[in-house]
């Protein structure tokens, strides 16, 4: 299915990497105490790095189909994406997003016969 | 007013985090499934939940791994998306500064999303409770042993559930849930459209550096919009 998660080491090895992403997120500060302080400039970066991470992580999963052709606009995992964002922020529950979502993605799928 | 004992503090943590437990439940059972049908073997994603504990971290991480991204990036994507850590952290930490270091590591490493907004509150209510890192203990070891349980649960349900389910598309869910309420404010929400564009135009770019692009861009993005709306 794919080069990076048919080898062993390479995925224990970010197995890792992402756990000491946690530690240094989580507890960097705690553990250095007062000695760092956050320049304020910095800190106004800092809230807007994960919203950006995410948005640009989210949106290729949503619009490319396997491997990197783009979906058109039957692509059910753009529409159940759009859907979930839309029952997000209407009703603020992710189990609702997530089961929304889906019921989107399938009822798409079986539709157009698409993905 | 009787002196409140470690126990009574650490259950009213553990009893405050309650409401939310659906949710994190929901969450983990969906990350455990999404990990197994991206292609993590069962042993692998269960290391990768007990070690990480990162539930966003390890579904933004995911497409990277599976196109075998360098090392320094998916750890640099994931210190990325775990950065709103740094941001609480910073609120957390005159509350445990009289602890000792190896205490303030895991105390920081057990902390999820809820549990943070929960200690916030309760400091909002009552700053002077006094067995404030009991009641965070509680609550915090409460998520994780919720979080464990349904990640776990759904990564060995995975395997039964057939793979044109599509349900890996969960995770992607869970995540814009999670920021669907980052966009309220107006920098935020244009930084995550520049950045949600470069990264689909940039896809085609080797080892995924479009993310980076991205995040480069919107974070460029919103700290102008920020500061065009400040002067």
């Amino acid at each position: 299915m794919s080069d990076g998660l048919s080898n062993e080491v390479y995925v224990w090895l970010t197995i890792l990497g992402i756990t000491l992403a946690t530690f240094i997120t989580r507890s960097g500060l705690l553990v250095l105490g007062a000695r760092l302080q956050l320049p304020p400039s910095l800190e106004a970066a800092l809230r807007y790095a994960p919203a950006c991470a995410l948005a640009a992580i989210i949106a290729p999963e949503l619009i490319y189909l396997e491997g990197s052709v783009p979906g058109g606009w039957d692509n059910p995992k753009l529409l159940a994406g759009l859907a979930g964002i839309a029952i997000f922020a209407a009703i603020r529950s992710m189990i609702a997003t997530i089961v929304g979502g889906m019921a989107v993605f399938w009822l798409i799928r079986w539709a157009f016969g698409v993905g | 007013m009787n002196e409140i004992t470690f126990r009574e503090a650490a259950q009213r943590g553990a009893r405050e985090l309650l409401p939310a437990a659906p949710g994190v439940v929901a969450w983990g059972i969906v990350t455990g499934v999404a990990m197994v049908k991206l292609g993590l073997t069962v042993p692998q994603a269960i290391g990768l939940s007990l070690l990480a504990y990162a539930g966003s971290a390890q579904l933004a991480a995911l497409p990277l791994m599976i196109s075998a991204a360098p090392l320094w990036l998916v750890l640099l994507t994931a210190v990325i998306v775990n950065l709103r850590f740094v941001v609480y952290s910073a609120l957390t930490r005159p509350h445990f500064a009289h602890l000792s270091a190896q205490r303030r590591l895991w105390l920081g490493y057990i902390v999820g999303d809820i549990m943070f907004v929960k200690f916030a509150s309760l400091l909002d209510r009552e700053p002077e409770y006094p067995q404030r890192v009991a009641y965070y203990l509680g609550g915090a070891l409460t998520n994780w042993v919720f979080w464990q349980v349904a990640s776990i649960a759904g990564i060995l349900a995975a395997n039964w559930i057939p793979a044109q389910w599509g349900l890996e598309l969960a995770g992607t869910l869970a995540l814009i849930a999670l920021i669907v309420p980052l966009a309220k404010m107006r920098p935020a929400f244009g930084g995550m459209l520049v950045a949600a564009t470069i990264a689909v135009l940039a896809h085609a770019l080797p080892m995924r550096l479009g993310l980076l692009l991205g995040i480069l861009g919107g974070m460029a993005v919103a700290l102008t919009l920020e500061r065009r709306r400040a002067t």
